[in-house]
């Protein structure tokens, strides 16, 4: 138990100190904007000028662009698909709040990850502190329960079977990898972020972020004996 | 040339994964090893594979658990709670409402002035009657008093009724009436419990035989 709220503490250190960084390593970048910052800025303008009802149409764009990617990375924090749930309504209303607040400078998928991340952290250190007062409520048992029974999307009950005990030998490994390197991973793999991206979310150099991402597929080559 | 020599370690083939997978071409001679390295392509081929089934797998069970209709409740959802943001809180009106109608009522109708008169003249009578009240109880409590004061100063002409013509006699007849009447009183009224009684001696009895003694 102590070992995983140090990570969960490593974690949010890294997610918190990001905001210094990240602003010094976008600098950097020189990629034009893209179509969700432009819709982004869009909303912006529109709230700023009290256009709130436009606002929130143009807003269910952007939903609609990060909705499924955003579930997938809070449904690998959190393990739980209603807490995922949760957590990504939380990121979309807090980002529709805080909307005045984006910069350009900023790719929104990045400004949102890190929101959505953040997110999933407080729910996981939350998490930790029921559990340590409370019988664990096996928060994933209802979903895998769903998960097995829609199986690999074909009716073939062994196939289904073995499916549902690959993935779970996948998430107990990556549950086991280090804070950042779970963090690392989930957003390269699941988020389809790059290192340079995972860098300006989490405010690590891009070498480490490398570094991280090397160290977290080495070990879950050795957890999973190779083969998933 | 030193690439050909010496086979690709775990770091550099996973760079090369990586940059693959961003869009971008491996370097030329890292490609060419890869290409004529037997060994290093197996590793290669296994650890993309391990990579590329690790993420399919991941997204296709959250896309099974995040199904399109899931999606699409979630968005209404997120519609839902935004409808709340930039909307200035709600004031509960159904107090305030009350209590301002009921102060312009009263302040609007203002009361008639015979009113207040009448009821200033009400008081005075009520206070007048009430004091005469008073002082007619007072006067007629003294008079008595006074009477009381004379009549027993008077001497008694008459002998009181309780004194009068009593004898011995009458005081034993009375004697006896009353331990009549208590006898009646304590004897048991059940029939059937009046055998027992008969047999059982009684308290006066026993102080009679005492006294006798």
């Amino acid at each position: 138990m102590s070992d995983t709220r140090t990570l969960r503490d490593a974690d949010t250190a890294d997610l918190d100190t990001s905001a210094r960084a990240a602003t010094g390593a976008h600098d950097r970048r020189s990629t034009p904007i893209s179509e969700d910052s432009r819709v982004a800025i869009e909303i912006r303008t529109l709230v700023e000028h009290g256009s709130m009802d436009e606002a929130r149409e143009r807003f269910a764009d952007l939903v609609a662009i990060h909705q499924r990617r955003a579930s997938r990375i809070a449904y690998q924090y959190l393990r739980d698909a209603a807490e995922a749930d949760e957590a990504v309504q939380d990121a979309f209303v807090k980002v529709f709040a805080h909307i005045t607040s984006y910069r350009e400078t900023w790719p929104f998928e990045v400004w949102f990850t890190r929101i959505l991340i953040n997110g999933c952290l407080d729910r996981r250190k939350a998490r930790a502190r029921r559990d340590r007062w409370f019988v664990s409520g096996e928060v994933s048992t209802a979903d895998e329960a769903r998960a097995s029974g829609s199986g690999g999307g074909d009716g073939d009950p062994e196939r289904n079977l073995l499916a549902r005990e690959r993935r779970a030998r996948i998430a107990a490994a990556i549950d086991r990898l280090d804070g950042r390197q779970r963090t690392v991973f989930t957003l390269c793999h699941y988020g389809d972020c790059t290192p340079r991206e995972i860098s300006i979310m989490t405010g690590l150099n891009e070498s480490t972020v490398r570094v991280h991402l090397f160290r977290a597929a080495r070990k879950l080559r050795a957890l999973l004996g190779g083969k998933p | 040339m030193n690439l050909r020599r010496h086979h690709l370690q775990d770091d550099r083939l996973f760079e090369c994964y990586l940059t693959e997978r961003s869009g971008d071409a491996i370097d030329p001679p890292t490609a060419e090893h890869l290409a004529d390295c037997a060994s290093c392509g197996e590793r290669y081929t296994d650890f993309t594979r391990l990579m590329d089934r690790l993420r399919t797998d991941g997204d296709a069970e959250a896309d099974e658990i995040f199904t399109r209709e899931r999606l699409r409740l979630q968005q209404q959802q997120i519609a839902r709670r935004l409808e709340h943001i930039g909307r200035p809180a709600r004031i509960i009106s159904f107090p305030g409402r009350l209590v301002r109608r009921t102060l312009t009522a009263s302040a609007t109708r203002t009361a008639p002035r015979w009113i207040a008169a009448a009821a200033a003249a009400g008081l005075f009578v009520g206070v007048a009657l009430g004091a005469s009240y008073e002082f007619n109880a007072f006067i007629r409590s003294a008079r008595n008093s006074l009477v009381h004061a004379a009549d027993a100063s008077r001497p008694a002409r008459l002998t009181p009724v309780a004194t009068r013509g009593s004898s011995q006699p009458d005081v034993a007849a009375d004697d006896a009436f009353l331990s009549d009447l208590d006898v009646a009183l304590e004897r048991p009224h059940t029939r059937e419990l009046l055998a027992f009684d008969a047999f059982t001696p009684h308290v006066r009895d026993v102080r009679a035989v005492g006294r006798r003694d």
